[in-house]
């Protein structure tokens, strides 16, 4: 059996028998969807209002995205310095007893160098990137048994207090998942206002590439259910503490 | 897990209803969940939240009068990122495409996020018969899979389980010792699955939405079990009703600030994951292969009826449930399929047999609550009464089919409606009738049935001694 090959009913037999049940005569809508007929040239000059429009509300924003994140049960932590940043992340090591790290391969990790200082600490830390340190299944294997996993994040959104991580080469989708621990580290310019404004973005990115890359996440938080008795509890599959660091 | 038990509504509502320990659990839980939304709505404004309910459902409108077109989009952006589309008119053919791909290729675990459409053509049984172990691990999925239930509630399936049933069940079935705190109880899950999405071939989800123009399935969920079930697998297939398809990544934003306010209260869950298609080559990880499934399953009766065409801008937030004073009574497991409380009263009739399935149509007051807090303003009651008119005026004999009771009472208003004359002559007799049973100018109680049971717990007032037309004719009309 052909691997790509479609099962089931074909396409167009299918999609035919909507139409007959709509009982429409042609296939496009009589009325075209509005947003549906922007240019990705449209998409580029909203885009251009919208960095403006962010660029004025800088604190603003990053005050928003504080309190709304705090909210949303995240541990947010701003630090005005390498630095402060990195003898936070000190600290937060030793109060949980971290001996195993895993990060992923991001620019952030070039402005806020942690490895060092980590491995003083006795932390093994590891890269999840296969072209650095390993095989699928030995990175997996890693991610698996650490107990913290750091990322950088793609942007932030201020309405929701979410972080958007894009995976991608050297940034794994296990590493902020699998750890019951995970810290995201984000800078100011990386935070959006709206839900908009992450959604405009990426549609920007798959007009003008015809691909958006095969996954996104929005991460607001620990992971948690109140699937017994109506009640909530943090920490479910997934991480069971989100740490924010902004450096700011 | 779902066989159809639609037929044996009333008695298992009655059932229900002198349940204690049910009705004791439905008290404790049901209200908190709706209590949760009415907070969210406050916080985002009432006026706001019905501009997003507005805008909601014109993009759901639009989008399913076109569903033809945008199905076709959403295919080709799909198999452009790599991924391969099916489209399946049936239960049968649904099961069959995942039990192929399962065999071609030698899947021996898989691992399940939510979805309703897995339950609806009860593709757990079809897997377990060919020998794959399929593990639900929404942690309420994962409890009813255990105890061998259906889902009690759209949003938590597992809302009847006390923490004691839940610890009883963990011991039973995973031999764990009692446990008190549910803390500990959620743990014993995590730890229980975690190495089986980390082994298991091939991971199974549902979508919460489609989005056509950028091919991209949408996962709402908080526990991190969706974001496992399609990242460690290396076979992801998504099953999807047809109509979860919106136009454009920017339609997005109305319906993520929709859905998790109307089903939990929160404003966004934990995680919300986008997909498109397998894992690049230079991804670090994620499936090699994306499949998704789109199912039919009797959506083109509703769809092809502009009466009940709305019934498919449902969002699946449980809202409905959660308000309506029967399924607060009577539970989530005696609506006998998949999709229980209002939304259910109207997709079961339709999905199952309007035959098998009568009485759901009459299982509500019409008080229209469920209207009032879905978020996409579907119209539960307009549609129930369709169907209602639709049992009534079918061919079959066995879907006319009315009780004793139905038909002379109506027999009864028929006649004393007719005619003015009918009706004071009914008048009359009444007052004459209601004499025995008054106590201090009140009916307390008529042993006959079926007034004995309406006045089990209320009282009536007397009928009067003039009708409002008496004294109309002979002292309001007159000019003074």
């Amino acid at each position: 059996m052909e691997k790509n090959m479609p099962l089931g009913t074909s396409k167009e037999e299918f999609i035919r028998g909507i139409q007959e049940v709509l009982g429409k005569k042609e296939r496009r809508p009589v009325e075209s969807y509005q947003r549906l007929r922007e240019s990705l040239a449209d998409l580029e000059e909203r885009l251009k209002v919208m960095w403006e429009r962010l660029e004025g509300m800088r604190s603003q924003l990053l005050g928003a995205l504080v309190e709304t994140a705090a909210k949303m049960g995240w541990n947010v932590h701003r630090a005005s310095s390498i630095e402060e940043a990195l003898s936070y992340i000190r600290g937060l090591m030793e109060s949980k007893g971290v001996k195993r790290v895993v990060r992923s391969d991001q620019e952030i990790f070039a402005a806020l160098p942690l490895d060092q200082p980590l491995a003083h600490m006795d932390i093994r830390v590891t890269v999840m990137a296969q072209n650095l340190a390993g095989t699928p299944e030995e990175l997996r294997e890693e991610a698996a048994s650490a107990d913290i996993g750091i990322t950088g994040v793609d942007y932030a959104i201020a309405e929701t207090g979410s972080v958007v991580v894009i995976p991608r080469q050297g940034l794994s989708r296990l590493v902020s998942l699998l750890p019951s621990i995970h810290l995201a580290i984000l800078q100011p310019h990386q935070v959006l206002e709206s839900l908009e404004d992450i959604f405009l973005l990426r549609r920007q990115a798959y007009l003008q590439d015809g691909d958006m890359g095969s996954y996104m996440n929005f991460i607001t938080g620990p992971s948690r259910t109140a699937d017994i008795e109506q009640t909530i509890v943090i920490g479910v599959h997934g991480p069971k503490e989100a740490h924010m660091l902004i450096l700011e | 897990m779902c066989h159809v038990k639609t037929q044996d509504f009333k008695k298992a509502s009655k059932k229900a209803v002198k349940d204690p320990k049910l009705q004791a659990t439905l008290k404790r839980v049901m209200h908190h969940f709706d209590d949760a939304r009415r907070d969210a709505i406050e916080e985002v404004t009432p006026q706001r939240w019905e501009e997003l309910r507005q805008q909601g459902r014109k993009i759901k409108e639009h989008t399913l009068d076109n569903l033809d077109y945008y199905l076709e989009m959403l295919s080709e952006r799909v198999s452009q990122a790599g991924g391969v589309v099916h489209f399946a008119r049936d239960a049968k053919e649904a099961t069959s495409i995942v039990a192929e791909l399962v065999r071609s290729r030698s899947v021996k675990t898989v691992v399940k996020s939510k979805s309703m459409v897995s339950e609806e053509i009860n593709l757990n049984h079809v897997l377990a018969d060919i020998g794959v172990e399929a593990l639900e691990t929404d942690l309420g999925e994962y409890i009813i899979q255990l105890s061998e239930e259906a889902p009690f509630h759209i949003i938590a399936p597992a809302m009847h389980k006390t923490k004691e049933d839940v610890s009883d069940l963990f011991s039973k079935k995973l031999g764990t010792p009692h446990i008190e705190r549910i803390d500990d109880l959620a743990a014993v899950a995590r730890q229980s699955l975690r190495e089986k999405f980390l082994k298991a071939e091939m991971g199974i989800t549902g979508a919460n939405f489609l989005v056509a123009e950028t091919g991209t399935l949408v996962i709402v969920t908080n526990e991190g079990n969706g974001r496992l079930c399609t990242s460690a697998p290396r076979i992801h297939v998504a099953i999807s009703g047809m109509e979860k398809i919106v136009p454009s990544l920017e339609d997005l934003p109305v319906f993520l600030r929709l859905l998790p306010r109307a089903a939990t209260g929160q404003r966004i869950t934990s995680y919300v994951s986008f997909i498109n298609g397998p894992r690049r080559p230079q991804d670090e990880d994620g499936p090699e292969e994306f499949h998704l499934i789109i199912t039919d399953n009797g959506r083109s009766r509703l769809l092809r009826d502009p009466e009940l065409r709305e019934a498919l801008y449902c969002i699946r937030c449980g809202a409905c449930l959660n308000i309506c004073p029967i399924y607060r009574n009577v539970g989530g497991h005696a609506y006998g399929w998949v999709y229980p409380g209002p939304i259910g009263a109207v997709v079961s009739p339709i999905m199952v047999g309007l035959n098998k399935a009568k009485d759901l149509p009459n299982a509500s007051s019409l008080c229209g609550a469920c209207r009032d807090v879905c978020p996409i303003k579907i119209d539960i009651p307009h549609m129930l009464l369709n169907l209602r008119s639709k049992l009534m005026e079918s061919p079959d004999p066995q879907e006319r089919k009315r009780s004793l009771e139905d038909r002379v009472f109506a027999w009864a208003f028929l006649t004393l409606m007719h005619s003015p004359r009918m009706l004071a002559l009914g008048h009359a007799l009444g007052r004459i009738l209601q004499r025995p049973f008054l106590r201090s100018g009140r009916i307390r109680r008529i042993p006959i049935p079926p007034f004995s049971v309406w006045t089990k717990s209320r009282d009536l007032p007397p009928l009067a001694k003039k009708s409002f037309h008496r004294i109309w004719e002979e002292e309001l009309s007159q000019e003074e």
